[in-house]
């Protein structure tokens, strides 16, 4: 068998990897989400100029593959004179890919909350901001949390394509190990599978206490 | 042009008001003239004149789909007209005066002017991410400007007044349908408003717990301060606790009066039909 010496050097190699991965995941998270958002409300706006560049901005980017735009940034964007840092190149693609999913899960939970909550808020005399946030948005955004939840795993997963960009995550390590050691691929592409499990689980736990956290009085 | 519509506008306002002195108490609060609404092909309101008096009850009663409760949406500005013009307290609604001239009411107009109005909507419309104390306290504090305390004062008088102290902490999915009802209506009272509008407010209840939601309204209508606007099918409730009811019917208010005539001896064959339907011996024996 497989001496635990050997599956020690491997977790070691990879750790680093694995810290890549999650600054990766936590930092395009919190763009995707601001841009979901932004996107969402974009969608509903009222002027139609807004509506018509958010719909189109978010279709073209959940209509065109994740892999293709990371190569576009990565690739193409210097050809016409713009160097992103690699690391940033990778936050961005994730970022707004992720973002444009996430702006109609935004969209359609605030689409779901019934007209009658914006009528009792019209009827408290409350301006469309306050109603916005007071009555709509804390409501919603219960209905958004499972969604988000999906969302954050497809992110954390998505990551891995960023290793073709020579970003040094999880995956590129595991990759780089392999070439030098051909006979423990086995145990390096397994070992990769457990840690994107013990980061991604704790997500899922995450999620799920979030979705508790906000049911608070409903049935 | 504008200078003739000044001038009429200042004749009329003498002729219905003859004192100087006392004109503001003889005042409508609520003042429709010549409302229409369409919705699509399908006009629910046909030029409705009407008005409502300072601390007057109005049952407006009629079969459905008659524009009853469209009546009540327009003046909470959940609709707009299609056409004709609404005063509320003196003050155009729908419609806000530049150089002289109506033309349409923007948000902020809409946020000065329905300040005076409140609304008691059939499903309840209670916020279900809030305490009943907060779904109360909300709107005062953020709209009104009180403080916490003053808030929470004014909603714990009158969660009292509608017999739920206990409940002040619980969810609304916690409550019964009339529970929810009577928080409702709280909720709209701490507002303070001149009117206010009860739009069918037993229709989604349990028989069981209408009484209660019935008996509240009762309360407040004896307390005499707020007009109100009672759309019901609740006949005998409609006699019991109005000044004047007023028979909807395609649109248009058929006929209306004070409701011992016009429960007793109405004109129109159209309002003989509809109450026909109600037994209102039986119903008031309950």
């Amino acid at each position: 068998m497989v001496p635990i010496d050997v599956i020690a050097h491997i977790f070691d190699r990879l750790l680093p990897g694995a810290a890549v991965t999650v600054q990766l995941t936590v930092l395009s998270a919190i763009l995707a989400f601001f841009l979901s958002f932004l996107g969402g409300f974009g969608r509903l706006s009222k002027f139609r100029i807004i509506r018509f560049v958010s719909a189109f901005l978010v279709e073209f980017f959940r209509g065109t593959s994740l892999l293709v735009q990371l190569f576009w940034l990565y690739f193409a964007l210097p050809l016409l004179g713009l160097e992103l840092p690699t690391g940033l190149v990778g936050i961005l693609a994730l970022g707004i890919n992720y973002g444009a999913y996430g702006s109609e899960v935004v969209r359609s939970a605030i689409l779901s909350i019934p007209q009658g909550q914006t009528e009792a808020g019209i009827a408290l005399n409350m301006t469309p901001g306050q109603r916005m946030r007071l009555i709509i948005l804390p409501q919603a955004f219960r209905t958004m949390l499972p969604s988000f939840g999906n969302l954050l795993i497809e992110l954390l997963k998505g990551t891995a394509l960023v290793s073709l960009i020579t970003i040094p995550d999880m995956t590129f390590e595991a990759k780089s190990m392999r070439t030098n050691a051909e006979e423990y691929t086995l145990q390096i592409f397994g070992i990769l599978l457990i840690l994107y499990f013990i980061i991604g689980y704790p997500l899922s736990l995450l999620t799920r206490w979030a979705e508790r956290r906000f049911s608070v009085g409903r049935s | 042009m504008s200078a003739e519509e000044t001038q009429t506008a200042t004749l009329e306002k003498e002729e219905e008001t003859q004192g100087t002195e006392k004109k503001e108490e003889a005042l409508p609060i609520v003042r429709y003239r010549k409302v229409s609404k369409s919705f699509g092909e399908n006009q629910v309101l046909k030029e409705v004149d009407f008005d409502l008096m300072p601390g007057e009850r109005v049952a407006i009663i009629g079969p459905s789909g008659s524009g009853k409760t469209t009546l009540a949406r327009l003046l909470m500005t959940l609709e707009k007209p299609t056409s004709g013009t609404i005063e509320v307290d003196g003050r155009q609604l729908w419609h806000k005066e530049v150089k002289g001239k109506l033309v349409e009411a923007n948000e902020k107009h809409l946020h000065e002017v329905r300040g005076d109005i409140g609304m008691v909507f059939q499903h309840f419309n209670l916020f279900p991410h809030m305490t009943i104390l907060r779904n109360l306290t909300e709107a005062p504090v953020k709209v009104l400007g009180l403080s916490k305390e003053e808030a929470r004062e004014r909603a714990m008088g009158m969660l009292e007044k509608v017999g739920l102290t206990d409940k002040a902490k619980a969810y609304p999915a916690n409550l019964s349908g009339g529970q929810q009802q009577r928080v409702a209506i709280a909720r709209a009272l701490v507002m303070r408003p001149k009117v206010m509008l009860f739009d069918e407010p037993t229709s989604a209840l349990d028989p069981e717990t209408v009484g209660e939601v019935l008996d509240v309204i009762k309360e407040i209508a004896a307390e005499g301060e707020m007009a109100m606007m009672l759309i019901t099918h609740e006949m005998s409730f409609a006699r019991d606790v109005s000044d004047r009811v007023a028979f909807f019917d395609e649109g248009c208010i058929q006929e209306q009066g004070p409701p011992s005539k016009l429960f007793v001896q109405p004109e129109s064959e159209r309002l003989q039909s509809f109450l026909s339907r109600f037994n209102l011996g039986e119903e008031n024996s309950q």
